[in-house]
């Protein structure tokens, strides 16, 4: 046997074999478990072509008195993300205060809070709608409180790092000064998080833009009920049009969020 | 740091107390972007709720049966448990095979896009926009898509997310190729290395942990959204927890809506205790 | 002169297993400046932070200003706390507001309801608060944003605000560990002269013994959480250092100075 020299530390090319033979493994495991197979996928992708050439392209717009239908559904999903997170990111702010030991008036009670934001939070938006569609019918107002649900799990978890992050030093002064609850939270948590709140808040609105799109398709209202109705309307070249105004929407949100968020961190 | 503190407090003190004889107490140089931000975050939202005009009072009322329903979802059937277990894990096949393609696919286009390691200026911002416009889509949008191209199956959920997840992936690996100093490149060019084999044996490796943690964020979301393709049409959990729930099966939907929690929950605690270790 | 503070026996045991405090007991009086030394982990800060309940103790009675530490709770304890002024290693300041803000800070132990909490101080307290950093030489600073000052100027601005609670105490968490030489002096100067104008008692956490030798009264020295000294500085022997420290006076110079490089290249 001979010895090569290794030409990198031994952790590390332990790291990268245990991560490749994982992977290998995974991707064995899975492919036979879900019968896909990239080479039928390659054998029938002349299909797959002519139908996305025929079928999609080229874009055509929907009847022109469909129009300012199709654009204020678009108002209605970017009316939808803005107003549930702005809600959520209230309550979540609140909630968030009892939601830190390090803060809380009721240090005991916040592993409970956390735990329950926990599970808002792991069950996504969608699941949530499909509850909530069961028991209080289809509607925008049911869309409306899915997104409000994880968005404000999603916010009481950022909120409650960047608190334990940004706030805890001053606080303590503040407690040491003999400042009560209210007063530590708008004198010393409120102005030092706020930015942090913020840009979260950003980001969160960027999440829901899409999931409200989701949530749409199902019953939410919105562009996503517009662009499924197409679809299943086998309109594909409209729904391709409906596709690409989604798209714009998202990326103008998504620059403009960017924007804000540098302004607001300079 | 700010340059603006050259402006003597004290005439900015007079000339305040002139105005309302108070001494004022905050900073001379605010940042009056926030208040202005927050202003118009409000002014949006109250004309958005104007404008959904949602029917809150009917929404109220019914409130009590949301309660109901939660009632019946906590009486958990295990009945249909073999066909829930199946189902859930065909969607966690479906999440790790998206994502195993997605990695190999966004490590090649993102060595693409990256503009230091080809230095071909038009391919990259070709390849960026394009992946730019394919992540604004939704992932759902495109497995109904790939639903209607390739018919019902684990195919189109496979196919579907790989869009989504190859156009993230391909974002964040070539910002990380990016971020590779571009002496270390310079000092490789030198010796005649080639292109390629310089991103295999340079850029990679210092990649490596951030490709890692990529991957382990992207897992994440792609589980919650696999889990929800189903209710779009494609396979998987998705498609047991809404036809239940349209059946009005609540006792086996309640136990698939918790069995979504814990496999989402468990993998957000790995990642944590991964993160910490790299 | 008055006693202003008092411990007991106090005992504290972290829910970790750590003891940090056995058996302490000790009193102040009024107009002391009392040092305490030890190295680091022998208790020093959970003492400090007893005083005013930050941390509560296990064990033994703390009576300060006549009352039972332990018993006070909710708007008594603010009462009590706002007795009690306390300066930062860190100066755990809010720095996205302004100095003046910051000082004015030391009043909210003594505001009630909205006023409290928005922030709407009294003109007397505004001008208190300028003349306090008039005192201090920070009167060109009073509009900057707390982040913008240097680590000498924060915490000035650290004292200030405990000045202006009108405290009959004074709690130092290493007050100058984070500070270059020559700003370290002048804060302990401040602090001294500020304390003995106002007849405060001020009890100091300090890693530096030359500087503990120099300006306290009183010098109690901790060890695993027991004291093993409590006198004046003068009868500070090189034997009791070495009781408190395990080590030598000379080891202690030595590391001592090579502390405060440390520390100021981490404050730079």
């Amino acid at each position: 046997m001979t010895k090569r020299i290794p030409l990198i530390a031994r952790e590390q090319k332990r790291m990268y074999t245990i991560f490749i033979a994982v992977a290998l493994v995974l991707f064995i495991a899975t492919s036979f478990y879900t019968n896909f197979n990239i080479m039928t996928l390659a054998q029938n992708s002349d299909a797959f072509w002519a139908f996305i050439t025929k079928d999609f392209f080229p874009p055509a717009l929907p009847k022109a008195s469909r129009i300012p239908g199709v654009l204020s559904s678009v108002v209605v999903t970017l009316a939808l993300a803005m107003s549930s997170t702005t809600i959520a990111a209230v309550l979540a702010f609140f909630v968030s205060l009892f939601a830190s030991e390090k803060i809380s008036p009721f240090p005991k009670l916040a592993k409970y809070v956390r735990g329950f934001a926990t599970f808002l939070r792991n069950i996504p938006a969608l699941v949530w709608a499909f509850i909530l569609f069961s028991s209080l019918g289809i509607g925008t107002g049911v869309g409306f409180v899915a997104l409000l649900i994880t968005s404000f799990a999603f916010m009481v978890r950022a909120f409650v790092e960047t608190i334990e992050d940004v706030s805890q030093d001053c606080v303590e002064s503040l407690q040491a000064v003999g400042a009560g609850f209210w007063q530590r939270v708008w004198q010393a948590i409120l102005p030092s998080c706020l930015n942090g709140f913020l840009s979260w808040f950003l980001y969160c609105i960027e999440v829901n833009i899409r999931a409200s799109t989701i949530v749409g398709m199902v019953g939410g209202g919105g562009v996503g009920l517009t662009l499924f109705s197409y679809i299943k309307g086998f309109q594909y070249d409209i729904a391709f049009s409906i596709i690409l105004l989604i798209a714009a929407m998202v990326i103008v949100v998504d620059r403009i969020t960017g924007k804000l968020r540098k302004e607001i961190l300079k | 740091m700010t340059d603006e503190s050259v402006i003597p407090s004290t005439v900015r003190n007079n000339s305040a107390e002139k105005a309302s004889n108070k001494i004022p107490v905050g900073c001379k140089d605010k940042n009056t972007f926030v208040p202005r931000f927050l202003t118009g975050v409000v002014v949006l939202t109250v004309l958005s709720l104007i404008y959904l005009n949602i029917d809150w009072l009917k929404l109220l009322s019914r409130v009590p049966d949301v309660g109901v329903v939660f009632w019946d979802l906590a009486h958990f059937d295990f009945s249909d448990m073999d066909i829930i277990f199946s189902s859930m894990l065909e969607t966690v096949s479906i999440a790790v095979l998206s994502l195993l393609y997605s990695l190999i696919l966004g490590i090649a286009f993102g060595m693409i896009a990256a503009r230091n390691i080809f230095k071909i200026t038009w391919l990259s911002v070709l390849t960026q926009s394009f992946f730019t416009f394919l992540r604004a889509v939704p992932t759902p949008v495109w497995v109904l898509l790939m639903l209607v191209c390739l018919g019902m199956g684990s195919e189109a959920g496979v196919a579907g997310l790989c869009v989504h997840t190859t156009a993230f992936f391909t974002k964040s690996f070539a910002q990380s190729f990016e971020s590779i100093s571009d002496e270390t490149m310079e000092a490789l060019e030198v010796t005649g290395t080639s292109r390629l084999s310089i991103f295999i044996n340079a850029v990679l490796p210092a990649a490596f942990s951030q490709i890692v943690a990529w991957t382990g964020m992207r897992l994440e979301t792609n589980f919650s959204e696999c889990a929800i393709l189903g209710m779009v049409g494609a396979g998987g959990i998705g498609y047991v927890i809404s036809r239940n729930l349209q059946n009005y099966n609540y006792g086996s939907a309640g136990i698939a809506i918790l069995l979504v929690f814990i496999v989402a929950y468990v993998i957000e605690r790995l990642f944590v205790h991964i993160k910490k270790k790299i | 002169m008055d006693k202003i503070l008092k411990f007991e026996n106090v005992s504290k045991h972290y829910p970790n297993g750590v003891h940090a405090l056995k058996n302490v007991s000790f009193e102040v009086n009024e107009g002391e400046f009392v040092s305490i030394i030890g190295p680091s982990g022998s208790g020093k800060s959970t003492i400090l932070r007893s005083i005013n309940k930050l941390i509560p103790i296990s064990d033994g009675n703390i009576t300060l200003d006549g009352l039972l530490v332990s018993q006070q709770k909710g708007k008594e304890l603010r009462k009590l706390r706002r007795k009690v002024g306390m300066i930062f290693q860190n100066y755990n300041l809010v720095y996205s507001l302004s100095v003046l803000q910051n000082v004015l800070h030391g009043r909210l132990g003594y505001m009630d309801g909205l006023k409290g909490i928005f922030g709407l101080y009294s003109e007397e307290d505004k001008k208190e608060a300028i003349n306090l950093l008039n005192e201090l030489g920070m009167e060109q600073f009073c509009y900057n944003r707390a982040s913008d000052l240097s680590g000498g100027q924060k915490q000035r601005v650290g004292i200030a605000r405990a000045i202006m609670q009108n405290p009959k105490l004074l709690l130092c968490d290493e007050p100058i560990a984070s500070l270059d030489p020559s700003s370290a002096k002048t804060i302990m100067d401040l602090l001294r002269d500020m304390t003995r104008k106002r007849n405060i008692a001020c009890i100091v956490n300090l890693h530096q013994l030359d500087v503990a030798i120099k300006y306290s009264t009183r010098i109690i020295g901790l060890s695993k959480g027991e004291v093993v000294f409590d006198g004046p500085p003068e009868k500070l022997t090189d034997d009791v250092i070495e009781r408190i420290y395990n080590t030598s006076r000379e080891n202690l110079m030595i590391g001592g100075a090579g502390n405060d490089k440390k520390d100021s290249a981490d404050c730079a």
